[in-house]
């Protein structure tokens, strides 16, 4: 049996199981591995490029909501944001859904504050601080900006301004989560990840007098109380005893007067 | 950064997503419960490793290079799980034993078997025998040369070593095969 063809042996390891066999094997185990894998699965979320004023954004969308918005930056930047982006949801490209978002987006530049509709879906949020930062900013209103030291307080960390830095800068969803509303506590306009030209178009669409390249808050910004619901001058007397922790800033008074503040007696802001 | 709704002469760049993972389930799974069948003992351990492969390759998918060949990665996953459970288990890959009476081919191994006939169904025994006692290396490169088909570029990517090194474990199994047989 030494000289054994070598044919013959890879014929018999190959042998034994007919295609039969295997055929009644996989039928039955199918049902129990998709239900397996259906046990695990990662949701399903609708990705697509789209173009808007801001420049070409990947945007993708799960049943709850937008799961992600991304600057595209450069050429590169496509594929490493889909790989980290399928490790915790399992993309299908669709235009069509995807576009919606970019009209929203579009419709919104264009002034019209109620054009965000769309859910967002949190799921990327790196840490339950990020998660808690960027739920706190959503209640920040149209035409208000926040420190990024309120904002730290607000979501327990009065010492946090650049654990909020970095929560608003792993923000996975810009523009809906709108961290383009958050700025130095001396007024500066402050960094973002897609660009400060960007953040100065977001917010000169929400109504602050700003130019192409200014670095600070506007003159005609006033700043609210939230607990008070009072709203100053910027050089008011009370700002230097006031909670930073409560303070919004409003494009104009016209702004506050909206959100339900009442105006300041001492600085009467008009 | 090009203005795409401006000029309107280009179209958004189009997405390269890897295939979907069910696409690569509907390809493969035949293959994979074949090769299964084959380096494992009984159905149920195939079974039971088919599912467990599944499972781990829709985990680890997202990890998977985009552009880097599915087949071998997937024979890869079924190798480790194949290893383990020898190594878990403490069985050795055993002899099949047909498990249906009436079936006829399970009839002839049987009595081939008993007989000690030198057909190929005593044959197919005695080198499964033979099999087990290679060192683990040398079997999974023969398992996925002569079970699986993969060439040895792929044997090389699923077992991560070179190709001259899985050309050269494929053909000392061979040539212990045949010096044992």
């Amino acid at each position: 049996m030494i000289n054994m063809k070598t044919e013959k042996f890879i014929s018999l390891l190959g042998g034994e199981f007919s295609d039969g066999k295997v055929e009644a094997l996989l039928r039955r185990s199918r049902p129990r591995v998709d239900g397996a894998i259906q046990r695990i699965r990662r949701p399903e979320a609708a990705i697509g490029v789209v173009n808007s004023p801001l420049g070409d954004l990947l945007v993708a969308l799960s049943e709850r909501g937008i799961v992600l918005i991304h600057y595209l930056l450069g050429d590169d930047d496509l594929e490493g944001t889909i790989a980290k982006l399928r490790l915790t949801v399992d993309p299908v490209e669709d235009r069509s859904s995807v576009n919606e978002i970019g009209a929203e987006i579009r419709r919104y530049l264009d002034g019209n504050a109620d054009a965000l509709r769309r859910n967002v879906d949190l799921s990327l949020a790196a840490s339950p601080f990020q998660k808690k930062v960027l739920y706190k900013l959503l209640e920040v209103p149209h035409g208000a900006v926040v420190s990024y030291q309120a904002l730290g307080a607000a979501a327990g960390a009065p010492k946090g301004a650049r654990a909020v830095g970095n929560a608003l800068h792993n923000n996975p969803v810009p523009i809906y989560v709108p961290c383009h509303r958050v700025v130095t506590s001396s007024g500066g306009i402050g960094g973002y990840g897609g660009g400060a030209a960007r953040k100065l178009q977001l917010l000169r669409s929400e109504g602050f007098a700003l130019g192409k390249a200014d670095e600070r808050l506007p003159d005609g910004v006033v700043w609210g109380h939230k607990g008070t619901k009072i709203y100053c001058r910027t050089n008011c007397r009370t700002t230097a005893r006031v909670d930073r922790a409560q303070v919004l800033f409003f494009a104009d008074p016209g702004e506050a007067k909206a959100a339900g503040l009442r105006p300041c007696k001492i600085c009467r802001p008009t | 950064m090009p203005i795409y709704g401006v000029l309107n002469c280009m179209a958004p760049p189009k997405l390269q997503l890897p295939p979907p993972f069910e696409q690569i389930m509907r390809r493969h799974a035949r293959e994979i419960m074949r090769y299964l069948l084959r380096a494992s003992a009984d159905r149920e351990d195939a079974a039971d490793l088919f599912q467990e492969t599944w499972l781990r390759a829709y985990r680890a998918y997202p990890r998977l290079e985009p552009n880097s060949e599915v087949r071998p990665w997937l024979y890869a996953i079924a190798v480790n799980l194949c290893r383990n459970r020898a190594r878990d288990g403490a069985r050795r890959t055993a002899v099949i034993v047909a498990d249906d009476e009436a079936n006829p081919a399970a009839d002839r191994l049987g009595k081939a078997h008993r007989a000690h006939n030198e057909n190929d169904g005593y044959a197919a025994v005695r080198l499964r025998e033979l099999m087990s006692a290679l060192p683990a290396k040398q079997r999974e490169a023969l398992q996925l040369r002569y079970f699986a088909g993969l060439d040895f570029a792929e044997i090389a990517a699923a077992l991560d070593c070179s190709q001259e090194g899985a050309r050269a474990n494929v053909s000392q199994a061979m040539r212990k095969l045949k010096s044992m047989w």
